[in-house]
């Protein structure tokens, strides 16, 4: 199994186990197949909290690195407390499009912090379609939404989403090319950076 | 059938979960938030979290719906004729059924954005407004501040429709924009003709308007730069009878409470440190 380490070791700000992130975490790296010779870090922003949701998945130094808000794994019914269900199919996401980058068809994609949004959600519905095959509980309708803010509420996009998550095979190649084909490449960059939100004063 | 029944004995299934206003107020985070550069309040699809920070923002709606529905049917049931005319219940009735629509569009649009009901804590300050025992004064409070508030909400997410390209959200909203132009519209004249002839009152119910748009303010909720998740909807507000001074005064008190809001959450933060 991938060794896991989780920033912070223990949490301050909000009355999460980390043991328990933790099992949820390789529960879902066993899931996705995730090789077992690389390490993974998880940081979790314990500051941020709902709806300030967000997650990135890159490969440092061959380590894979997760980075996620606090408030991807928080119970919304009861704040500051963790939500296993609600943070498993993130992280399962999170470590296929991390796999995806170990891979030659993801190699020339930009980190995360560097991709457009549409190209981010275009990788993402790839993904939940493919968690969804994994047998994990999926919300393909939340996900057409963040999709369709990117790519515009199109049956052209519609298409294309449903191509995408029904796929087994996608490269980076093919996720730039389905930003093309639903006009998506030709939106005004976004004014905001990528990553905002991981960024602390 | 009691009559003024008290927030807490609204009846919510077991989907509904009441969040807790002071659990929120003593997070941790809060402060620490509000120190970070989050992006812009203003919705946008380009901004940090923009899709969940909508499906927020539309369940918040939605229990608003059913709370101002809940509102308008008790002043139908809590008064006596006396107190307040049967014309005056009948528009409230319309105002039901127009509510009734509006939270059935609310699940809608709830559907077409992936949240379900019950996904975010409900708030039941909206109908703590409906809640004042003289119906001048609740009608001040639920047909023109909390009514007000829904216009500027409305059109805030009708703005963020277009703006997205959303042709369904786009369009539902302009539609319930329009039915809370009536109800401010109601709740104006029956104000007027209530008092016509108690100025004091007239002044007391003002006073009361004047608080609960100051709470519907509160950390900079509405206003009117981009530090404002809801934008204090000008246009929309004169034609459903509000004077240039009054939309003045509502954006002030906007100005105060996001102002304070700021201080609050600077000396919170040193105080965390």
């Amino acid at each position: 199994m991938a060794r896991i380490t989780l920033l912070p070791e223990q949490f301050s700000l909000v009355e999460y186990d980390a043991a328990e992130v933790v099992a949820v975490v390789e529960e879902a790296a066993a899931l996705v197949g995730f090789p077992t010779d690389v390490d993974v870090v998880v940081e979790v922003d314990e500051e941020l909290f709902a709806p300030l949701v967000g997650c990135s998945a890159d490969v440092v130094d061959g380590r894979a690195h997760v980075w996620i808000s606090g408030a991807n794994l928080e119970d919304v019914t009861r704040p500051r407390h963790f939500s296993a269900d609600r943070s498993r199919l993130d992280f399962v996401i999170a470590l296929l499009r991390a796999k995806d980058r170990l891979g030659p068809d993801f190699a020339d994609a930009p980190a995360d912090a560097e991709l457009t949004l549409a190209e981010r959600t275009a990788w993402d519905a790839w993904s939940e379609g493919r968690a969804e095959r994994l047998g994990v509980p999926t919300r393909r309708q939340r996900r057409l939404y963040d999709y369709r803010l990117q790519h515009g509420f199109t049956d052209v996009a519609d298409a294309v989403f449903d191509r995408l998550w029904a796929a087994d095979t996608v490269t980076w190649a093919g996720i730039r090319e389905a930003c093309k084909e639903t006009g998506a490449s030709d939106r005004p960059a976004a004014r905001v950076a990528a990553d905002l939100l991981r960024q602390r004063p | 059938m009691k009559k003024m029944l008290p927030e807490s004995e609204l009846a919510r299934d077991e989907r509904f979960v009441r969040s807790d206003i002071l659990a929120r107020v003593h997070d941790p985070r809060g402060p620490r938030v509000a120190a970070r550069n989050t992006g812009p309040a203003k919705m946008a699809v380009d901004r940090p979290a923009a899709a969940e920070r909508s499906r927020s923002l539309m369940h918040g709606i939605f229990v608003g719906e059913i709370q101002a529905l809940e509102g308008a049917g008790r002043t139908c049931y809590d008064f006596d004729d006396d107190q307040a005319p049967f014309a005056l219940k009948l528009d409230m009735a319309r105002q039901c059924w127009d509510e009734s629509r509006h939270c059935e569009i609310s699940v809608k649009l709830g559907d077409h954005m992936g949240s379900e009901i019950g996904e975010y804590t409900e708030s039941t300050f909206l109908y703590q407004a409906a809640c004042n025992p003289d119906p001048v004064l609740r009608l001040t409070g639920v047909n023109r501040a909390l009514e007000g508030l829904a216009i500027d909400v409305f059109s805030t997410m009708k703005e963020f429709g277009h703006e997205s390209g959303d042709p369904v959200l786009e369009f539902c909203e302009d539609w319930m924009l329009a039915d809370e132009v009536t109800h401010v519209k109601m709740g104006s004249d029956w104000l007027r003709r209530l008092t016509a002839n108690d100025p004091e009152r007239l002044e007391r119910a003002l006073e009361f308007q004047r608080t609960v748009d100051k709470l519907f303010s509160l950390g900079g909720f509405r206003g009117e730069t981009d530090e404002n998740p809801i934008q204090l909807a000008r246009r929309f507000r004169e034609l459903a009878g509000f004077t240039d001074e009054e939309n003045d005064e509502i954006a002030e008190v906007s100005a105060q409470a996001t102002e304070e809001a700021r201080r609050m959450a600077s000396q919170a933060l040193i105080g965390t440190n």
